[in-house]
C-alpha cells in the first residue's frame, strides 16, 4: 500500500523549521535520538530502539561447506527484512529499493570492514567452516533505519555465542551448551554507521533523521566508523553535491557519536552479562511487565520544574487583572476538592483556626464561615473582611495541599486570584459569582444584599 | 514549551444513545449471523462449521439471499456520484492519480476535467504537455466519482464549477464512516466559513468567498490573505470536527453547526482537552435529539 503522500504545508513547515535549525522533537541539530538496547533469552538476540524506530537483530550460526575461493574462511551472510508491520508501505516479500540499499550497505560495513575473525570460524580446511547468520527485523519505521540495523547487527554479534567444536584426527564432535559452554565470536572492532541527512541542496544537515524529515530530504550520507576512528565505509545517495569540508565536517561527528555509541553497546552487554551470570531471568519474559514488547509505549518525559514559581509569579504580575466583581454577602463558602492525602488532623486545624464549619461531601470540603459582625463596619466593609477571611482560609487549604500533595501544584496562581478577590472594590446590588481557578479550587460567593 | 497541567479527574462513561447490545444487527468479528445455510455469504463473512460468522466488526446488510457485513472502520469503498476531497500525488500521461483514503488511488482523467476558460474542445498533445500547469503533485482537488473501474479504482471528474482545485483552507482527515450521505456535501456554514464534507473522511474547511465570481473552470485559487476573524471560525471548526471524530457523532452540516455553537464558551485551545471535547459533544447530542423530536 502507498504511503499518504506529505501535504505541501507540512513539507512547507519542515523546511522552514530546519532553516531555523529547529527539529520537530525538539533535538539540536547533532542530537541522537534515546537509545535502547535490550537482548532476548537466546544469545544473539538484540533489540534496539532508536526513538521510535525498532528493530531486532537475530544471529544463528550452522556448519556449512566453505566456498571454493577462500576454503578456510567462515561465511558471513547478512540479511534485512522490511516487514509491513513497520510501515504500510513496505510489502512483505517484495524487493524494494530501499530493502536493496539497506542489505547493500550492512555488508559493506560488516564484511568489507572485517570486524569479525572469519579464519577463526574455520572447522576443517575446505570442508566444514561455520556460517554465520545475521538477520535483521524492522519493527517499527520512523527514520534511520540504517543506524538502528547496524547498531543491532553489532551488538548481536557481540552478544553471539557458538556452539564448542573439537577435532580428533578425522572426527569433529560438536559440543551442545549444555555440555560445553559456547564461545564468543572474536571481534576486532565494532563499526557503526550514523546518518546525515541533508536539506536545501546541501546548506542545512542534520544528524538521525526521523520520518518526516527523511521524506523531505534531499540527501543523505552514512558514515561507518569505529571508535578507533577508523571509517569503514561511506556512502553518499540522493545525488546531492558535497563539499569536501562538509564530508570532513560529518566524520568528526560520526567519530564523536561513535564513541558515544560503542559506550553504550558496551555498558549494555556488561549489563546482560551480569544479569546472565547471577541467573537473573532475562530476555523476552523479563521484558514483559517492563511493557518493552509494545512499541507504541509512551516514555515518561521530564519536566524542568525548578525556576517554576518565580517565573510564574514573574507572569502574574504582568498578567492583568480580571474584571471587577461586586460579591457582597452575608455568608460566604468556600469549596475545595479533596486529595487522597488529607486526614482528620488538617480539618481540626483549620476549624479551630477559622472558625469555619466543615462539611465534607463527595470528595470536597465545604466551609463556611458565619457572618462577621463587628461594631462599626458598614456593611460593605463587612463583606470585605468576609471575602478576605475566605480567600484566606482557602489559600491556607490550597498551602496545605501543596505541602502534602504532589510537586506539581502551582501555588502561585491561586494565590493571585485570591489577591485579586481581596482587593476588589465594593458595591450595591445582588450578584452571585463563581470562580474556578486553574487548581480546581472553587470559590462560590453567594450574593445578597 | 509551554505545558499544560490539570489534576485528575474521573472520566464518566457517556451513554446518551440507545444500549447496542439490544441491536441484533450490530456483530464483532466472530458472532455468529444466522445458522442458516440457505444464505450466501458476501464480504466481511466466513463460514465456520456451517455457521455463518462475521469477520468484520460492523452492521449486517441483507439483500435477498446475500449477507455482508459492512465494516465501521474501512478504507472509503466509493459509488458513483459521491463528492471527494483528495490530493494529487503522481501526474501520468492524460490523468492525475488523486490519493483519496482508498484502497487504491483514484484517477483523474485529462478529459473528465474542465480546461481553463471553460471550453468544450478535445484534449490535444498540448493540454498534455501543460498538466501540470493545472494540478501538480500535492494539491488538493474537490471533484465527483464519475465511474468505478473493475479493480475497484474509482474515476473522478470535475466537470462542474464547484469541483477544482481547492485553495487556502484547513484540512481534516477523518474516518469515511463518520461522513452522512446527504444531498448536498457543499455548505456555507452560516458562522462565517464553507465546509466540504468529503465522502471519503477529508473534511475541507475554507472562508466564504466574498461574492461568486466566475471561476475559470475550478483552476483559480486566491491567495488574498484571509482576515483574523475567518481564521477563528475555521480553527473553532477544525477542533469541534475532531471532538465530533473522537466521539464518533454523525457529521453532517447541522450537527457541525450544533457543535460549533455548543464549543462558542470555550477558547478555541480549550476544545482540544479531552473533558471540554466531552462536554461539547454531550451538548451537540442533546441538540440533535431535540431537533429530531
Amino acid at each position: 500500500m502507498k504511503d499518504t503522500p506529505l501535504s505541501n504545508c507540512e513539507r512547507d513547515f519542515l523546511l522552514k523549521a530546519i532553516e531555523e535549525k529547529k527539529r520537530l522533537d525538539g533535538r539540536q541539530t547533532y542530537d541522537y535520538r534515546n537509545i535502547k538496547i535490550t537482548f532476548g533469552t537466546d544469545y544473539g538476540c538484540c533489540f534496539v530502539d532508536l526513538g521510535k524506530t525498532r528493530v531486532m537483530a537475530q544471529v544463528s550460526s550452522e556448519l556449512v561447506a566453505p566456498k571454493e575461493s577462500r576454503p578456510n574462511e567462515g561465511i558471513l551472510f547478512f540479511n534485512i527484512e522490511l516487514s509491513p508491520m513497520a510501515s504500510p508501505a513496505f510489502e512483505q516479500g517484495r524487493q524494494s529499493e530501499l530493502s536493496v540499499k539497506l542489505n547493500r550497505q550492512l555488508e559493506r560495513c560488516f564484511r568489507n570492514s572485517k570486524c569479525i575473525d572469519t579464519e577463526s570460524l574455520c572447522v576443517v580446511s575446505g570442508e566444514k567452516v561455520w556460517q554465520i547468520r545475521v538477520d535483521v527485523h524492522t519493527l517499527n519505521h520512523d527514520g534511520n533505519l540504517m543506524d538502528a540495523a547496524s547498531i543491532a547487527a553489532i551488538t548481536a554479534l557481540c552478544h553471539f555465542r557458538r556452539p564448542d567444536v573439537s577435532i580428533q584426527g578425522e572426527e569433529i564432535t560438536l559440543y551442545t551448551p549444555e555440555e560445553r559452554d559456547p564461545i564468543p565470536l572474536s571481534i576486532y572492532h565494532m563499526p557503526i554507521s550514523v546518518s546525515f541527512s541533508f536539506f536545501q541542496q546541501g546548506t542545512y544537515l542534520l544528524v538521525d533523521p526521523i520520518e518526516r524529515e527523511e521524506r523531505v530530504m534531499d540527501g543523505l550520507l552514512m558514515i561507518a566508523m569505529n571508535k578507533h576512528r577508523e571509517i569503514c565505509s561511506i556512502q553518499s545517495s540522493g545525488g546531492i553535491m558535497l563539499l569536501k569540508e562538509q564530508v570532513l565536517r560529518c566524520s568528526k561527528i560520526a567519530s564523536v557519536k561513535v564513541s558515544e555509541i560503542t559506550e553504550l553497546i558496551s555498558k549494555a552487554l556488561e549489563n546482560d552479562k551480569k544479569a546472565r551470570k547471577a541467573g537473573e531471568r532475562c530476555g523476552f519474559a523479563e521484558s514483559m511487565p517492563q511493557d518493552r514488547i509494545t512499541a507504541l509505549k509512551m516514555d515518561e518525559t521530564p519536566v524542568e520544574m525548578k525556576d517554576v514559581t518565580e517565573k510564574a509569579e514573574d507572569i502574574v504580575k504582568k498578567s492583568e487583572e480580571p474584571p471587577q466583581t461586586y460579591p457582597l454577602n452575608t455568608r460566604c463558602t468556600a469549596i475545595y476538592p479533596l486529595g487522597p492525602h488529607w486526614n482528620a488532623l488538617d480539618f481540626r486545624h483549620v476549624k479551630n483556626n477559622f472558625n469555619a464549619r466543615c462539611l465534607i461531601f463527595g470528595n470536597c470540603l465545604q466551609l463556611e464561615i458565619p457572618p462577621v459582625i463587628t461594631l462599626g463596619e458598614t456593611q460593605s466593609e463587612k463583606s470585605h473582611t468576609q471575602i478576605s477571611r475566605v480567600g484566606l482560609l482557602a489559600l491556607e487549604l490550597h498551602e496545605l495541599h501543596v505541602t502534602k500533595g504532589p510537586s506539581l501544584q502551582w501555588k502561585s496562581r491561586p494565590y493571585a486570584l485570591i489577591r485579586n478577590m481581596l482587593r476588589q472594590s465594593w458595591g450595591g446590588g445582588v450578584c452571585k459569582s463563581a470562580m474556578i481557578s486553574p487548581s480546581n479550587m472553587v470559590i462560590v460567593v453567594n450574593g445578597e444584599e | 514549551m509551554a505545558a499544560d497541567m490539570r489534576l485528575p479527574i474521573a472520566r464518566k462513561p457517556v451513554i446518551l444513545s440507545v444500549p447496542s447490545f439490544d441491536r441484533k444487527d450490530l456483530v464483532v468479528p466472530g458472532d455468529v449471523i444466522t445458522l442458516d445455510t440457505g444464505f450466501m455469504r458476501g464480504h466481511g463473512t466466513y463460514v465456520d462449521e456451517e455457521k455463518l460468522t462475521a469477520s468484520v466488526a460492523g452492521k449486517v446488510q441483507r439483500v435477498d439471499k446475500l449477507i455482508c457485513v459492512s465494516p465501521l472502520k474501512t478504507r472509503f469503498n466509493g459509488e458513483v456520484g459521491d463528492v471527494i476531497v483528495g490530493r494529487i500525488t503522481e501526474v501520468q500521461q492524460k490523468r492525475w492519480k488523486v490519493e483519496t483514503n482508498s484502497r487504491l488511488d483514484s484517477v483523474l482523467l485529462l478529459s473528465s476535467v474542465n480546461l481553463p476558460g471553460g471550453e468544450l474542445r478535445r484534449r490535444s498533445a498540448e493540454d498534455e504537455l501543460t498538466m501540470r500547469e493545472y494540478l501538480q503533485e500535492g494539491d488538493l482537488i474537490s471533484a465527483e466519482v464519475q465511474s468505478v473501474f473493475s479493480d475497484g479504482a474509482l474515476s473522478l471528474h470535475t466537470r462542474s464549477l464547484k469541483y477544482g482545485k481547492l485553495g487556502q483552507g484547513v484540512l481534516v482527515q477523518l474516518s469515511p464512516s463518520l461522513i452522512k450521505r446527504q444531498k448536498t456535501h457543499f455548505h456555507n456554514l452560516p458562522c462565517g466559513a464553507s465546509i466540504i464534507l468529503g465522502n471519503n473522511g477529508f473534511v475541507w474547511l475554507y472562508p466564504t468567498p466574498a461574492q461568486q465570481e466566475e471561476e475559470a473552470g475550478g483552476f483559480y485559487t486566491s491567495l488574498e490573505p484571509v482576515s483574523l476573524p475567518d481564521r477563528e471560525v475555521i480553527s473553532r471548526l477544525r477542533n469541534c470536527l475532531l471532538a465530533m471524530a473522537a466521539h464518533k457523532v454523525l457529521l453532517y452540516d447541522t450537527s457541525v453547526l450544533y457543535c460549533y455553537e455548543s464549543s462558542l464558551q470555550h477558547q478555541v485551545k480549550d476544545i482540544l482537552k479531552p473533558e471540554v471535547m466531552e462536554e461539547i459533544v454531550l451538548l451537540t447530542q442533546q441538540k440533535l435529539l431535540e431537533h429530531e423530536s
